[in-house]
């Protein structure tokens, strides 16, 4: 794998391209679930929150489920709309 | 670390590619954002209706036709 420098050199270990790679994608994936967490939370709150309450009520809940699971399956349509058409 | 290791064709290519996947990822976040406003008006159902997975739909392919006559226009 990595190969280390002589002890008499004291340089620090190479990284590989592989370590690179590795890094930028959970990096990457990380971002786009942040991201995309921060989105649902302002769509389902305007769709769901109306009149804020002295708590969430039930109604409000289903909402919010309900919105979570369609935004998920709109960002599943709009994929596929992309990449599948005629 | 090794300065050379950044310079190398194969990491140089892979990085291209993630990029690509990146910009890909933002239009396909951006593109659910407005189609969702423009298509979802209403509370959210256990279930698209049809009219709204279609809306959906063309709400993602219009984009694309938009996109091309845009770069038509500004290549004349």
């Amino acid at each position: 794998m990595d190969s280390f420098s002589s002890p008499s050199s004291g340089s620090s270990p190479k990284f590989s391209t592989d370590d690179i790679m590795t890094q930028l994608r959970t990096q990457l994936e990380q971002a786009y679930a942040e991201e995309f967490l921060e989105t649902v939370r302002g769509k389902c709150f305007d769709k769901c929150i109306t009149k804020p309450g002295s708590s969430l009520s039930g109604s409000e809940s289903s909402c919010i489920s309900r919105c979570i699971d369609r935004y998920i399956e709109a960002t599943g349509i709009i994929g596929k709309a992309l990449f599948n058409q005629r | 670390m090794d300065p050379s290791a950044l310079n190398s064709p194969e990491l140089q290519n892979l990085l291209a590619q993630e990029k690509e996947k990146a910009m890909i990822s933002e239009m396909i976040s951006k593109l659910t954002s407005s189609c969702w406003d423009k298509c979802i008006t209403g509370s959210p159902g256990s279930k698209f209706s049809s009219s709204e997975a279609n809306c959906l739909t063309n709400c993602a392919q219009r984009y694309m036709d938009m996109s091309l006559v845009i770069m038509k226009r500004l290549h004349q």
